[in-house]
């Protein structure tokens, strides 16, 4: 702003029609605080794609969400659910009960790890554990929280967040059905937070029981390629600037602080020898893998399973968050139905998160390879819509979808699923399996690609094992998007 | 009792009433369901008869082991204590944390990376370190895992595996001697029986890759993680079939600190070596080549999930270039246990800390 502009004696204010002014404007206006969602909205909202260019909700990029759960009109696994049941199957006879990551689930569901923001470890998280509990699903913790919030208990009787969640979890439970995961990130290993929950005799009736497992997080779906971020204030900020880097991107003279964890450095070598060290040193636990929707995440995936991780979770682009950059909620990262075309078949479990919330995204997902999805945001949002039913109610109306959905696809358990269950409104050339490469580089090509070719079904050749030929006919976009869920929640301030 | 036909596992609760006051039920505090009866109080433990037995056969262990090594040119320094970090170690155990003046140390798991720092001004040396380790208690049931105990540390500038393993042999064969020798009264009324330790004297180790040992525990109908340690229960199988002790070499990458040697010409496998006492009791020493290069103890630093930027000071030294070494841990504690053949650690230690056991 000149001095002229300041004084209003110069022209009025210069415009640029068609070029994304207002967003210039923002930025000039508040500098690296621009970058980010509204400060203001932290702890009270949870953000996702579609959350980085306005307030309204963005129709979803992910093509999980154009595809259609195609019924057919023959159904020879009915004729057998009737010749074992001895008469007509109907929807509950679905069982929708699996294994998952290791553990027994009552469904093929389980609540996703929120982190260590305000809104992923208040009371809404700590309903959201209890819930879990009670459906018999598995909980995963996130990363953080131990550095953040601290693992002893100290001398007023407060627990820790972690604490305070797995025992919530674990006094909820059947004792036998579903289990917890505890993330470790870069700065949760300085603390040691395996060790301590491993070598801890409060979770030994966990371990005993064969329901507790370790997570190594590798990234997540809304800011592939970068660690956790929280906001603090700055008395927060000088707590945990030993343990986090911590910045002033709101403004010298903002009371805010961007708290940033590494997101570590990995590598084929690096994540096939941590997995193989979880499995050493914690013998007893189970080990998942989470991933970002990265462009070799088929290899990645594959590194896990073969160095003997019991799931892999691969976070869709579309994955929600406490906090991430504008640019990466909406820019950055694939779609998870590009991450199942690009992984195939699984060598393992495999679990998905990201915009889950009710049965037809979640079938689809089965139908691709997933064992189980994850509840995300809606989890949060369901407990904070009811604090003692919420979740159970939300996981029981997913359940009836799945169930309602599997039988009309002529199927009696999520494992018979398969990729001839869905249909591609894009097409056939967008949704083939990816033969899986393993130098990391995109490449779709199959032919030369001996050491990966048993992961490309027998009868890829060429078309693809999601649709048949006369599906390109059909041109792309033309199922509806999924509606969405409104990006804010209500909350304490 | 005779201590030689019980070597290992939960320790048997139906002694003869009045012979053996440790180990009656009624008098042990706290021990875990699964696990050996621990100790009882600390002032009937510490009056024990058994307990001096042991502890002086310790005292002539630990003469017999610094006579030996001081023979051979090694220097003998006091370990550390704390530290910023100290060895990630593995298997579960966790470092014990300390306030220093505000900032979160540890306390040593081992001081491996203090042992390699000293190189350059003492070559050959040894510690008799005091080592804290946070087990997990699914350890406690071992009999060969206590919180609190003592290594006898050993690193060598310039040398290999092969060195060190010559070396770690020569001491427990030299202790072996020395204690057999000095106080053959006192392993008579531990009920130790000398003839245990004959093939140790007269023949060499053997040597076992790790994967040739997974395929002997495989073929025992025993399963086990070929990219991993064996586990408690596979070491002990190995160990019992045994008549004097052996090496177990090349463990796999991941199963070990990021300061084990690669081996160059087998990717994935470790130029290191663990020397397994026989009779049941398992593993004494752990001992390997060391990694010296700087981007490798980095990069390995990231494959076993640690953070390089933690061990400033030890990568510091790094980047200015540690000496080539090799060396080895003997566990104090197991090797007193070895010789006197008693049942469980706690039993060879004045002040007993058991796994996951709150203990004074």
């Amino acid at each position: 702003m000149t001095a002229a502009h300041r004084e209003g004696t110069g022209p009025g204010p210069l415009g640029a029609a068609g070029f994304p002014e207002d967003e210039v404007r923002a930025r000039a206006r508040a500098g690296t605080a621009a970058v980010f969602p509204p400060v203001d909205a932290y702890g009270n909202a949870l953000f996702g794609a579609g959350s980085g260019t306005s307030g309204a909700y963005a129709p979803s990029a992910d093509a999980l969400d154009r595809a259609r759960l195609v019924p057919p009109v023959f159904m020879p696994q009915r004729l057998e659910k009737l010749v074992e049941l001895g008469r007509e199957p109907v929807y509950d006879d679905v069982d929708l009960r699996t294994r998952v990551g290791g553990f027994a689930s009552s469904l093929p569901l389980f609540l996703s790890a929120f982190g260590s923001t305000r809104a992923g470890s208040g009371d809404l998280a700590l309903a959201a554990s209890v819930q879990a509990g009670r459906l018999g699903i598995p909980m995963v913790l996130g990363e953080n929280m131990v550095p953040v919030h601290g693992y002893a208990t100290p001398a007023d009787g407060t627990l820790p967040a972690l604490t305070a969640r797995i025992r919530a979890y674990a006094d909820a439970s059947d004792g036998t059905s579903g289990g917890v995961v505890v993330q470790q990130s870069t700065e949760d290993a300085d603390a040691e937070v395996w060790n301590l929950l491993y070598s801890d005799p409060a979770l030994r009736p966990l371990v005993d029981s064969g329901r507790l497992a370790f997570e190594l997080k590798i990234g997540q779906g809304a800011k592939p390629g970068l660690g956790g971020m929280t906001v603090v204030d700055r008395d927060a900020a000088d707590r945990l600037s030993d343990a986090f880097a911590v910045r002033d991107v709101f403004g010298a003279s903002a009371p805010a602080r961007l708290r940033c964890a590494t997101p570590g450095t990995f590598t084929e070598e690096i994540v096939r020898q941590q997995v193989r060290f979880m499995r050493n040193n914690f013998p007893r636990a189970r080990v998942w893998v989470k991933l970002p929707p990265g462009r070799d995440v088929a290899l990645a995936a594959r590194t896990a399973w073969r160095a003997g991780a019991d799931a892999v979770t691969v976070d869709g682009a579309e994955g929600g968050t406490g906090w991430a950059p504008r640019a990466f909620l909406d820019q950055v990262g694939l779609p998870l139905a590009e991450c199942l075309r690009r992984i195939g078949p699984p060598e393992g479990c495999l679990l998905v998160t990201g915009r889950f919330h009710e049965g037809g995204r979640t079938v689809r997902a089965l139908a691709l390879g997933a064992r189980a999805a994850g509840l995300g945001r809606a989890a949060l949002l369901a407990v904070d819509e009811d604090p003692e039913h919420g979740l159970v109610r939300l996981a029981e109306s997913i359940a009836l979808e799945c169930r309602l959905l599997v039988s009309a696809l002529g199927k009696y358990a999520p494992a018979a699923l398969t990729a001839e269950d869905v249909w591609w409104p894009d097409g056939p050339a967008a949704t083939a399996y990816a033969p899986a490469t393993d130098t990391g580089t995109s490449s779709y090509a199959s032919a030369t690609d001996t050491g990966t070719s048993r992961f490309t079904p027998p009868t890829d050749t060429g078309t693809s094992p999601y649709a048949s030929a006369t599906d390109s006919a059909i041109p792309a976009g033309a199922a509806p998007g999924r509606p969405s869920l409104p990006q804010r929640v209500g909350g304490p301030a | 009792m005779n201590h030689t036909a019980v070597m290992h596992g939960p320790a048997p609760a139906g002694h003869p009433a009045g012979a053996d006051p440790e180990t009656h039920p009624e008098a042990s505090s706290a021990a875990p369901a699964d696990g050996p009866a621990g100790p009882p109080d600390p002032a009937r433990h510490l009056a024990s008869p058994r307990l001096r037995s042991a502890m002086l056969v310790q005292q002539e262990a630990l003469a017999a082991a610094r006579d030996h090594l001081r023979g051979l040119g090694f220097v003998e320094l006091l370990p550390p204590l704390l530290g910023p970090v100290t060895d990630p170690g593995g298997r579960g155990a966790k470092a014990l944390d300390v306030d220093y003046y505000g900032r979160r140390y540890k306390l040593m798991t081992s001081a491996i990376l203090y042992k390699q720092a000293s190189l350059h001004g003492f070559p050959k040396l040894f510690y008799i370190a005091p080592n804290v380790r946070v087990e997990p208690p699914e350890t406690a049931g071992t009999g060969r895992h206590l919180v609190e105990f003592h290594q006898i540390d050993v690193e060598i500038a310039g040398a290999s595996r092969e060195d060190a393993m010559e070396i770690a042999a020569g001491l427990l064969r030299h202790v072996v001697e020395h204690v057999v020798d000095r106080v053959p009264h006192e392993l008579a009324a531990l009920g130790r029986d000398p003839g245990f330790f004959s093939a140790l004297r007269s023949a060499p180790f053997d040597r076992l890759p790790h994967a040739e040992a997974v395929a002997r525990l495989w073929d025992d109908g025993r399963a086990q993680n070929p990219d991993a340690e064996i586990d408690w229960a596979g070491e002990e199988a190995l160990s019992r079939a045994a008549d004097r002790p052996f090496f177990i070499t090349d463990y796999p990458k991941g199963s070990r600190g990021f300061y084990d040697r690669e081996d160059p010409e087998r990717p994935g496998s470790l130029r290191n070596f663990d020397l397994i006492a026989h009779g049941g009791f398992g593993e004494l020493v752990s001992g390997s080549e060391r990694e010296a290069d700087y981007a490798t103890i980095v990069t390995r630093m990231r494959e076993s999930g640690e953070n390089p930027a933690k061990y400033a000071w030890y990568l510091d030294a790094a980047r200015e270039g540690l000496p080539r070494s090799a060396g080895f841990g003997m566990g104090l504690q197991r090797l007193v246990r070895f010789l006197t053949g008693l049942d469980a650690l706690w039993q060879v230690t004045a002040y007993p800390k058991l796994p996951g056991v709150i203990a004074p």
